[in-house]
């Protein structure tokens, strides 16, 4: 296994990354800001400070193919940054919400986007080409709490999204005029606005932090802060899940998760590393972390001199520094995406943590 | 008429900021229990209760302590409405705990966890010493009024530093170091995990 890409930006948390579809433009969450970094050589380097929000940036989102950047805010608003020759120009998308937003994505149909908020509720927004603006439309039953995590369907109308009520629930989001007919699938049939496909909780019920389509999008998983991860086989609409797979782990929880195919999903979080689980609709369990342990020059960083030891056990009364962790992250990883695919795998995946740290990892 | 010329020293003082908005609004959550967001807990009765206390003590007479200790676990006293219940089933968890010899615990507590349903026991497990770390180091303080100076680490057990202002009995502090051995053993076995999912979980025994 390759060793994994660090690009230490900066001392403080990076909330959410996404990369550009070439790779060349890395934005980041920082503060009120959306940075953006261009990739030099082999670091990435600050280029651009897309500043609109007058609170903490809490998500943001680049779309592969148009480039866009949509960017959401403890402000309340979302912004679309649109590229153009002269820079990024912002658009403000009006979510009538009155509490932060929280998480943005877009839908893999570039012509949506869904923002999870602190008011209960989704906005599902999209463009109106007659008025020239984003509106929104909202998904509110039965949501109880905040919504702390958002995931779309390969096929643009399904929405998974993971509250702090402690359920993760599958909505429609079909826009009539904005989405063509889906395809029925596991999930539902007819599927107007609104519909709820599917509601779970796990047994100890801890808030959701991350959900995740599986790429045939025949799946859901989801991981909960009482350390678990748990995976959704639905059957058929309106009838009970084929299966309900939980994995309670003796890690802490995970922040997020991505599937590689169908039959691994990678998970991590406030254990500061990434963690695999592998199995299938039989049954799933944890296989172990991607970050290959004692790696040369991780573990003891240098020879100590005998001046360091003695000065070490002066300062503080021990021989060793065990400040540092031995995981490349130094701090909770708040959100892993996938890099690099091929297929329904992901080769490379990248990973954003409150260190302040990109590491880009091959799996 | 302008926003501007509304605001008076009322208006301009910090005094809004107290207002719980939260409960103006009829959706959220101060105006619905909560305890709507999850499935009921079954109701276990005190008499319930007592044949699960007999049936573990025969166990437990019959040298079979993990036996007892597994069933205790695996029909954990959740029921709500009844405190009894749930404090009796925990004087049965404590009684088999302290039944087992230091030597036994973790070989028994990693037979647990690796057999079906283990990871769920060991939570389980861990509510109960939760539980009853609460409930002896409030024991120990006697029985004045519970105030929050009573908060204070050392109340809780954790130190073993001299004795605690609250001048445990004796007895008390030889419950307090089953428990808290017990303690450590379970979370080598099941990780830091479990005690998230304890602190996580609606279903309280």
């Amino acid at each position: 296994m390759a060793a994994p890409e660090v690009h230490h930006l900066f001392h403080n948390p990076i909330a959410d990354h996404s990369f550009s579809a070439d790779h060349k433009t890395l934005a980041i969450a920082r503060d009120t800001a959306v940075e953006l970094y261009s990739k030099a050589g082999n670091a990435y380097k600050l280029q651009d400070e897309l500043k609109g929000h007058d609170k903490t940036v809490t998500s943001l989102d680049i779309a592969p193919n148009s480039g866009r950047i949509v960017s959401c805010s403890q402000d309340r608003n979302a912004l679309v940054w649109e590229p153009t020759p002269q820079g990024y120009k912002p658009t403000l998308v009006l979510l009538r919400i009155n509490r932060a937003a929280t998480f943005v994505r877009w839908s893999p149909s570039e012509t949506k986007f869904a923002v999870g908020s602190g008011d209960r509720l989704i906005a599902v927004c999209y463009f109106e080409q007659e008025n020239d603006w984003w509106v929104s439309k909202h998904l509110k039953k039965p949501i109880r709490s905040t919504v702390t995590t958002l995931a779309w369907h390969p096929n643009s109308v399904l929405l998974a999204a993971g509250s702090t009520d402690a359920h993760a629930r599958v909505f429609s989001s079909f826009i009539k005029g904005v989405d063509a007919r889906p395809e029925p699938t596991a999930w539902g049939e007819r599927l107007p606005f609104n519909t709820v496909c599917g509601e779970y909780m796990n047994n100890s019920a801890g808030w959701i932090h991350s959900v995740a389509f599986s790429p045939s999008g025949d799946a859901l998983a989801y991981a909960a802060h009482d350390s678990s991860i748990t995976v959704v086989y639905p059957s058929a609409p309106e009838q009970p899940p084929k299966a309900v797979i939980s994995i309670n782990t003796q890690l802490l929880p995970f922040m997020s998760l991505i599937w590689n195919g169908e039959a691994e999903i990678i998970a991590a979080g406030h254990d500061c590393e990434a963690f695999r689980f592998q199995g299938g609709i039989g049954g799933w369990q944890l296989s172990g972390a991607v970050e290959a342990k004692g790696r040369p020059g991780m573990g003891d960083q240098r020879e100590e001199s005998a001046l360091n030891m003695f000065r070490q056990m002066d300062l503080k009364g021990k021989v060793k520094d065990d400040t540092q962790l031995k995981t490349t992250h130094q701090n909770t990883i708040t959100m892993i995406r996938p890099y690099e695919a091929s297929g329904d795998s992901v080769r490379k995946f990248s990973s954003s943590g409150v260190d302040g740290r990109i590491v880009i990892w091959t799996v | 008429m302008s926003i501007i010329r509304e605001h008076t020293q009322a208006t301009l003082s910090d005094a809004w900021r107290t207002i719980n908005i939260d409960a103006l609004e009829e959706d959220s959550s101060v105006n619905f229990d909560t305890a709507t967001l999850h499935p009921a807990q079954p109701e276990t009765s005190e008499a319930d209760v007592r044949q699960l206390t007999a049936q573990v003590r025969q166990l437990l007479r019959g040298g079979d302590a993990e036996g007892a200790l597994r069933g205790c676990l695996e029909a954990p006293v959740y029921s709500p409405s009844s405190d009894s219940a749930r404090d009796a089933a925990l004087q049965t968890v404590i009684e088999v705990l302290q039944s087992i010899k230091a030597s036994e615990m973790t070989p028994m507590l990693q037979r647990i966890y690796g057999s079906a349903g283990g990871s769920e026991c060991l939570d389980v497990l861990m509510k109960y010493l939760n539980k009853g770390m609460a409930a002896t180091s409030s024991a120990s303080s006697g029985s004045a009024p519970r105030t929050p100076t009573r908060m204070t680490p050392q109340q809780t057990g954790f130190s073993q530093i001299g004795p605690r202002p609250g001048a445990p009995s004796e007895s008390t502090g030889a419950a307090m170091s089953v428990l808290l051995s017990w303690h450590e053993k379970v979370v080598e076995v099941a990780g830091l995990g479990c005690i998230g999912r304890v602190m996580s979980d609606w279903r309280r025994v």
